[in-house]
């Protein structure tokens, strides 16, 4: 598959060819279920797009059938920002409902295969972005992170996903489920092509308030060969699998012959970091996801007076584990245990962000796992608790809201790919960006 | 800490959702394990540590105050609603 610079290149004619071209890649793979639909808008570059970022006139449903019927009526400011830029949406890409899952394996959709392992997930909840990338079957995509929905399906089908700070790119437009955490971003071949992608993405938006306001770019300035300090995380590490300690491994080594100064820190157990997750997400999505009530969007499950409507429309069109979700919700807001589980959960936070503050005092970059293990097979993460556990290296990056990007490091002895994440302090992408680009030279990972 | 069937019910109240007879075990027995996961947090020492969080610092950014209204978007939305007529969402009766 050509690149996002390389296709950035072509003209009109070439264009309009390799979108013919991929169309039918895409019907001859209709068994990897990565795209909902092909439509396209404009004449750039394609972009697969996560089914809940909006684009007018698409059907946007954020893989829930609660959703089926609703049609954008305005694009969200990342697919404009793609518009102006010379790329056009191209396609609806899977993934779980409404964000919710590690596997893309809640979607209304059916399951998205891994382009690796037909029997393994491509991840999630970006899992559609992912496969479709994975499998050379878009030259890039958009996701969106909340908990590590980018950098997860990535490592898991060895592409690059990058999650950027809080507030650099715009929410406006993109289906909510967790408004503190979620951040749209790219998914791409290489750790160029995401700067690129980022670059376009990102900037001040008045129609989001919570946006940093801020339009540095990262292309013009782009180092591989700047010396870091990276700090590693020995005892982080230790509950992962083999394959991801093997990566690790091979990933220090790869960065200290580019001539980067490794340290070693160390960070609080990281089980912490799930229950603030699962806490601040649900409580979040309880909110967000109030709206569905079958009154003004989508699918609407008619009862004999307003409240049964609400209970029908809301009990048949949500997946069980956003029903989850949403009772989880209310119950840690709920009067008696908001303080015992949310407020203590945003202390935990702070805990979190002063962690991660203190140990970018003196260094540029942490190394971390992004997942505990390689993708898993269909259905070995179907209790919820073992699927909120394989979220442990990544959403403490969320909770902190700071920058991180995940990269293809090497393959298991099965062929399975393993990213690692590189993170960085609050709005260092440029960094982020400089240090991946010489990890990933170095490491030379073969798709 | 451990849900029982009558918090369920109450969640559900709250949730508008209604989870039906043959999944309340299975639901009941997830959402224990997880809440009684989550309550880790209590060996974490707060005591003094901000009770609100906010991405950032800064104030709500404010714009000026100029009318902007893009009519397309409500005819749109209205014309894919599940029921509309004129400028209004139809609703089931309120009022018996």
């Amino acid at each position: 598959m050509i690149t996002l610079k390389e296709a950035l290149t072509l003209n009109k004619d070439e264009l309009n060819k390799f979108k013919d071209e991929l169309r039918n890649k895409i019907e001859a793979n209709k068994d990897l279920n990565a795209y909902i639909d092909v439509n396209s808008v404009g004449e750039g570059v394609p972009i697969a797009i996560k089914d809940n970022i909006q684009v007018k006139d698409w059907s946007i449903t954020s893989g829930s059938k609660i959703l089926q019927g609703y049609i954008a009526p305005y694009n969200a400011t990342v697919i404009k920002k793609l518009l102006d830029n010379g790329l056009s949406p191209f396609g609806r890409v899977n993934m779980d409902e409404f964000a919710m899952g590690s596997t893309t394996e809640s979607s209304f959709y059916g399951k998205t295969q891994n382009p690796h392992a037909s029997d393994r997930v491509p991840g999630g909840s970006s899992g559609g972005s992912a496969a479709a990338v994975g499998a050379g079957l878009a030259i890039a995509a958009l996701g969106s992170d909340t908990g590590g929905s980018i950098r997860q399906p990535a490592a898991f089908c060895g592409i690059v996903g990058m999650k950027p700070t809080y507030g650099r790119v715009s929410r406006y437009g993109l289906g909510a489920y967790a408004s503190s955490l979620d951040q749209i971003g790219p998914m791409t071949q290489n750790v160029e092509d995401a700067a690129i992608l980022y670059d376009i993405i990102s900037g001040s938006d008045e129609k989001d308030s919570t946006n940093a306001g801020r339009d540095d770019k990262v292309i013009p300035n782009l180092d591989a060969t700047r010396k870091l300090t990276i700090a590693v995380l020995p005892k982080y590490v230790e509950n992962a699998s083999q394959d991801i300690k093997d990566a690790y491994a091979k990933a220090i080594e790869a960065l200290k012959a580019a001539g980067h100064t490794i340290v070693e820190r160390e960070m609080m157990d990281a089980k912490y970091d799930i229950s603030a997750y699962y806490i601040t997400a649900t409580a979040e999505a309880t909110t967000n996801l109030a709206r569905y009530d079958g009154i003004r969007y989508g699918n609407r499950v008619e009862g004999k007076n307003l409240e049964e409507t609400f209970y029908n429309t809301r009990s048949e069109g949500f997946g069980d584990e956003v029903k989850r979700r949403i009772l989880l919700g209310n119950f840690v807001l709920s009067s008696g245990y908001y303080e015992a589980y949310y407020v203590k959960a945003q202390k935990t936070r702070h805990i979190i962000k002063d962690e991660y503050a203190k140990i970018f005092e003196d260094v540029d970059l942490i190394l971390s796992p992004v997942a505990p293990t390689v993708a898993p097979r269909f259905g070995e993460l179907a209790n919820p608790m073992d699927m909120y556990l394989s979220d442990i290296y990544t959403i403490s990056v969320n909770l902190a809201g700071l920058p991180a990007l995940s990269l293809p490091i090497t393959k298991n002895s099965e062929g399975m790919p393993v990213g690692l994440q590189l993170i960085a302090k609050a709005y260092d992408e440029q960094t982020l960006f400089d240090g991946a680009l010489s990890l990933e030279r170095e490491v030379a990972y073969k798709a | 800490m451990q849900v029982d069937d009558a918090l369920l019910s109450r969640l559900e109240k709250l949730s508008f959702l209604k989870i039906s007879e043959d999944k309340r075990e299975e639901i009941i027995e997830q959402l224990s394990e997880i809440v009684g996961f989550v309550d880790n947090l209590s060996e974490l020492d707060t005591e003094g540590v901000d009770a609100t969080f906010a991405m950032s610092d800064a104030a709500t950014p404010l714009r000026e105050d100029t009318p902007d209204c893009n009519p397309e978007i409500h005819e749109e939305i209205l014309k894919h609603a599940p029921k509309s007529a004129d400028d209004f969402f139809i609703v089931p009766k309120i009022i018996e």
